[in-house]
């Protein structure tokens, strides 16, 4: 029944070793790292494929590496959560196939095979994240993505660019070592670093270092995750970051921080150990605040990628808090939400990179009325925006009707209120988005004659945004795929 | 009877596809023109062909798409929904026509009429909504598509409307959808079919909450004081606007949202155990007093009959409050009767607006000799309001002054007869000053509106006249609104 076992180690080793090879690649015309990675993400996303329907008939399975049975050697681990590797292929491939005519004009000719380089390890480190079943791997995959996404952001190699690229980098790095340190004391608590073993050695271990250790992971989690207001790095370095990076920052990077913080569940939950009701607390509050400052925030920006990169705090607010509702509908648009939300951002990150590309101009102001000059692009990125408020029937609705009823379920209902007014607030913004790009008189008439982004970019967008709209019509679909996942782990509080 | 048959999805969405084409015919005047008749025509016709089925008791339902079990977009044509899309599209045709005279001049004409057949689309999606989440989002659309219609002369006046006509509807729309949140919690399902879905059981408190939590949510588009602030300021708008924001549209999502809230979501069982509509009911009751002593004192014919509308919107709101079944029917067939007297009157302050340049009440003496046709209408519309015999306004009265008495609560007839009392007060001065003010000179010459604005002025005080003298008559809308009330009172 399973797939050739080492499938789940092909899936981390084909572009890690891709990644390696593509600077020699690419060493002579760096259109062929281009190539050669596009040919990597293909292969990866063909074995995440064959795995995510595996999952999806027989449900999780593993692989041990190199045969090392799991307390000693390094355990392999793939279920219904993991499936969000075919996201990440999904956008890794689209992202690519984008910066193939975005790259060639944003850096210097010779950085761009390292751009790929680090695209890919980006994207592996992601894979690798999402699969291990150990929890010290766990924080080698999660370096892997931090440090090539800091080197992403500064991979222009402006000014601004590195400075962003530094805040990041120390918020991500102090985030890194409080999940390290947690992980130390799991470590000492049970002797062991393979998930599953820690969660069956947990029981009885003492309370405070214990407490430590998961509020340490918690904190951690939330800063990759950027909840409010732990967030202060996510603008700036979102913003500032080419297009495909931003699409690939704000769609997967910060969910790390959410398969985390769903990998900590399953161990706190599974062990019975721990107690999550005051975390629980935390999570909502952070997610309530983060909806509303993320959304307050964004209404006053005038660069469309400021705004786009407020409204990512805005949607992790409500992942975060569909995660500590600890009810099964919260879990279940929580972890749909992870998915989608990706589509959604990349959709709108995509959409704007096309726009700044084809007119050289990032503000609101600058670009009224564009929507006349390329109409494909801006009917994409209002797809996008229809999609991220949350209206039917598009595939943000969804989750956001999951998590609203998750709140009436767990007894919360000023959470669904916070929720549905959150909506609000960015459907705010986002009108005045649309509205700028149809509506408003051009500020320069120079731009109704800027011709549509070339088909390397508005071919990825669209997809994206057609996705929008068929994760909505077929809603029921994802749903029904992580639902077992959740059942499993609210299994421990009766049901859920 | 059910039948499933695509026509009840299809009046939303033949509109949808004229509104796209208006769009798509750019600046040529002759197709923008051709595509906006078609898209109020074609739905006009479709509305019609279950007209006939309806009557008979057929129910037209369509399931459009299922996002997850029990949640989806679906359509369902009763009596109820038949009634309020029968004189929303009669009316739109109308107002469509008397646009295209009105509008004849104006910049982006474009944009208005494109925005204009949108929101036919939506009004109708909402009188076809299966559930609560489809009718929220027409509701939602309808507020989106009527943005732009308002802001049309772009003016910082109008641009402010705008502002603050988005922030109440917008805000009143959460609370509609944070009450299908929990309406669906409570009930495990948001389907407008039953004559009341949910359970005693949920408890009062939330049950009480959930409720305020709609009536708010619906109530700031039907113009409950003191929700009804966007109203007046929203008459910026080109006439034909505020005739369609204030008479057939806007307003009346928000009335139609609240007859289902109580009618279907609620149940008029649940809601006599709750006692909440005893509020509602005194709530309404003050705004239709209220809002008629503000309009006396305005001078502006626009702003009296922004505040007349907000008195008149409350009779549908006090006729579903009261839970009998005689104020029922009061409160459906008052959406026909405000609808066609009101948007007569809108049309007629138009009309002398765009030939005379006049818009306060003070400088129409003599427009009756001037206007003689359409100030004919307006005395109509007016007779209508005060609930003379023979005008739809009286059937209206009639029946809710009677529901009153039904329900033992006999002091709402008097509000009843203190309305009349004010509504003769703000609307025989006009008429007074219209025709009787100056004597009639020979210089004075008949110079009326072009045959665009006036036809559809006088057709729409011919259908008051209709609705008020044909109550009895088989076949007529008030067979659809006695039918509606039978189902929610299980008669």
């Amino acid at each position: 029944m399973t797939p050739w076992p080492p499938l789940l180690a092909l899936l981390i080793v084909v572009p890690l070793t891709g990644a390696v090879i593509t600077p020699v690649v690419g060493r002579t015309r760096a259109v062929r790292s281009a190539n050669w990675s596009l040919g990597v993400m293909l292969a990866t996303s063909v074995i995440a494929l064959v795995l995510v329907v595996q999952v999806a008939r027989v449900g999780p399975f593993s692989y041990v590496v190199g045969g090392w049975v799991a307390p000693y050697g390094i355990e392999l681990r793939f279920d219904e959560f993991g499936a969000v590797i075919a996201v990440i292929c999904l956008l890794g491939t689209l992202a690519i196939v984008f910066s193939r005519r975005y790259a060639a004009r944003a850096m210097a000719e010779q950085r761009i095979p390292y751009y790929y380089a680090l695209l890919l390890l980006n994207l592996t480190g992601m894979i690798g994240f999402a699969v291990t079943g150990d929890l010290f791997n766990l924080f080698v995959f999660m370096e892997i993505l931090s440090l090539s996404g800091y080197a992403l952001v500064a991979v222009s190699g402006e000014k601004i660019a590195e400075m962003a690229a530094f805040k990041y980098l120390i918020m991500g790095a102090i985030s890194s070592l409080v999940i390290l340190l947690a992980i130390g004391i799991l470590y000492a608590l049970t002797g062991s670093l393979n998930m599953a073993d820690v969660t069956e050695r947990l029981g009885g271990a003492p309370a405070a270092p214990l407490a430590v250790a998961f509020g340490a992971l918690t904190l951690g989690f939330m800063v990759k995750a950027a909840a409010f207001p732990l967030h202060i790095w996510l603008p700036d370095a979102h913003a500032i970051a080419p297009s495909p990076v931003s699409a690939i920052l704000s769609g997967l990077v910060v969910k790390v921080g959410i398969i985390g913080m769903l990998r900590v569940y399953q161990i706190a939950y599974g062990s019975g150990a721990v107690d999550m009701t005051a975390l629980n607390t935390v999570l909502m509050w952070l997610g309530a605040l983060s909806i509303v400052m993320g959304a307050f925030f964004a209404v006053f920006q005038d660069d469309i990628k400021m705004m786009l990169a407020y409204s990512t705090i805005s949607n992790i607010g409500y992942i975060i808090m569909g995660l500590g509702l600890a009810s099964s509908y919260g879990m279940i648009g929580a972890s749909v939400h992870v998915f989608n939300h990706a589509i959604i951002k990349a959709t709108l990150f995509l959409g704007a990179g096309a726009l700044i590309f084809q007119t050289g101009k990032r503000t609101l102001t600058d670009l009224a009325g564009v929507g006349h000059a390329m109409p494909w692009t801006v009917a994409a990125i209002s797809v996008g925006a229809i999609s991220i408020v949350g209206i039917p029937p598009t595939a943000g609705f969804v989750c956001k009707w999951y998590i609203a009823l998750g709140a009436v379920q767990a007894g919360h209902p000023f959470f669904a209120f916070a929720l549905v007014f959150g909506a609000l607030f960015i459907f705010i913004y986002y009108i005045r988005m649309v509205n700028a790009f149809y509506f408003r008189q051009p500020r320069d008439p120079a731009i109704l004659e800027v011709t549509e982004a070339p088909a390397s970019m508005l071919v990825p967008v669209l997809i994206l945004a057609s996705l929008c709209l068929i994760m909505g019509v077929m809603g029921s679909v994802p749903l029904s795929f992580i639902e077992p996942a959740v059942q499993r782990l609210l299994l421990p509080l009766g049901g859920g | 009877m059910e039948v499933v048959d695509a026509r009840a999805a299809l009046a939303p969405a033949i509109s949808l596809v004229c509104a796209a084409l208006v769009f798509a015919s750019a600046d040529n005047t002759f197709w923008r023109r051709f595509f906006s008749i078609a898209a109020a025509l074609a739905k006009l016709v479709i509305v019609m062909s279950m007209l006939p089925g309806s009557l008979r008791g057929v129910v037209y339902t369509f399931k459009l798409v299922e996002f997850t079990e029990g949640v989806g977009l679906a359509f369902r044509a009763d009596a109820l929904g038949m009634f309020f899309s029968v004189v929303s599209s009669t009316l739109w045709l109308i107002t469509t026509i008397y646009a295209i005279g009105y509008m004849e001049r104006e910049p982006n004409r474009r944009r208005f009429f494109g925005f204009f057949a949108l929101c036919v689309s939506t009004t109708v999606g909402v009188a076809f909504a299966e559930n609560l989440l489809t009718m929220f989002l027409f509701y939602e659309s309808l507020t989106i598509c009527t943005y732009p219609l308002v802001i049309h002369d772009e003016t910082p006046e109008a641009m402010k409307a705008g502002r603050k006509y988005l922030i109440y509807t917008l805000t009143g729309g959460a609370f509609v959808l944070l009450g299908s949140i929990v309406t669906y919690q409570l009930a495990g399902t948001m389907t407008l079919s039953q004559p009341g879905i949910l359970p005693l059981e949920a408890g009062r408190t939330t049950l009480t909450m959930l409720f305020v939590a709609l009536i708010a949510g619906f109530g700031v588009k039907a113009a409950i004081m003191p929700l009804h602030g966007w109203l007046p300021s929203a008459m910026v708008a080109p006439t034909p606007v505020s005739a369609l924001l204030h008479a057939v549209a806007v307003v009346k999502v928000g009335a139609f949202g609240i007859l289902r809230t109580i009618y279907n979501i609620f149940g008029v069982a649940l809601l006599r155990e709750l006692g909440v509509c005893t509020w509602l009911a005194a709530l309404a009751a003050f705004t239709i007093l209220a809002a008629s002593v503000v309009a006396i004192f305005q001078d502006n014919l626009k702003r009296r009959l922004a505040f007349s509308t907000i008195s008149q919107l409350s009779y549908i709101v006090l006729g579903a409050a009261l839970l009998t079944p005689l104020a029922a029917t009061a409160a459906i067939v008052h959406i026909a009767n405000q609808a066609f007297a009101k948007i007569t009157m809108f049309f007629v302050a138009g009309s002398i607006q765009r030939t005379t340049g006049k818009t306060t009440v003070h400088e129409l003496a003599g427009i009756g000799f001037r206007m003689p046709y359409t100030m004919a209408a307006f005395t109509v519309a007016a007779l209508s309001f005060i609930g003379v015999p023979l005008f739809a306004g009286f059937v209206t009265k009639w029946y809710l002054s009677l529901g009153a008495l039904e329900a033992g609560e006999w002091w709402y007839a008097l509000v009843m007869l203190a309305s009349a009392l004010l509504n003769a007060a703000y609307w025989l001065p006009v008429v007074y000053t219209a025709f009787f003010k100056t004597e009639p000179t020979a210089e004075v010459e008949v110079h009326e509106a072009h045959w665009t604005m006036l036809g559809p002025t006088l057709v729409c005080a011919v259908f008051v006249i209709i609705l008020g003298a044909t109550v009895s008559v088989p076949g007529m809308p008030f067979a659809l609104a006695s039918a509606a009330v039978k189902f929610v009172f299980g008669m």
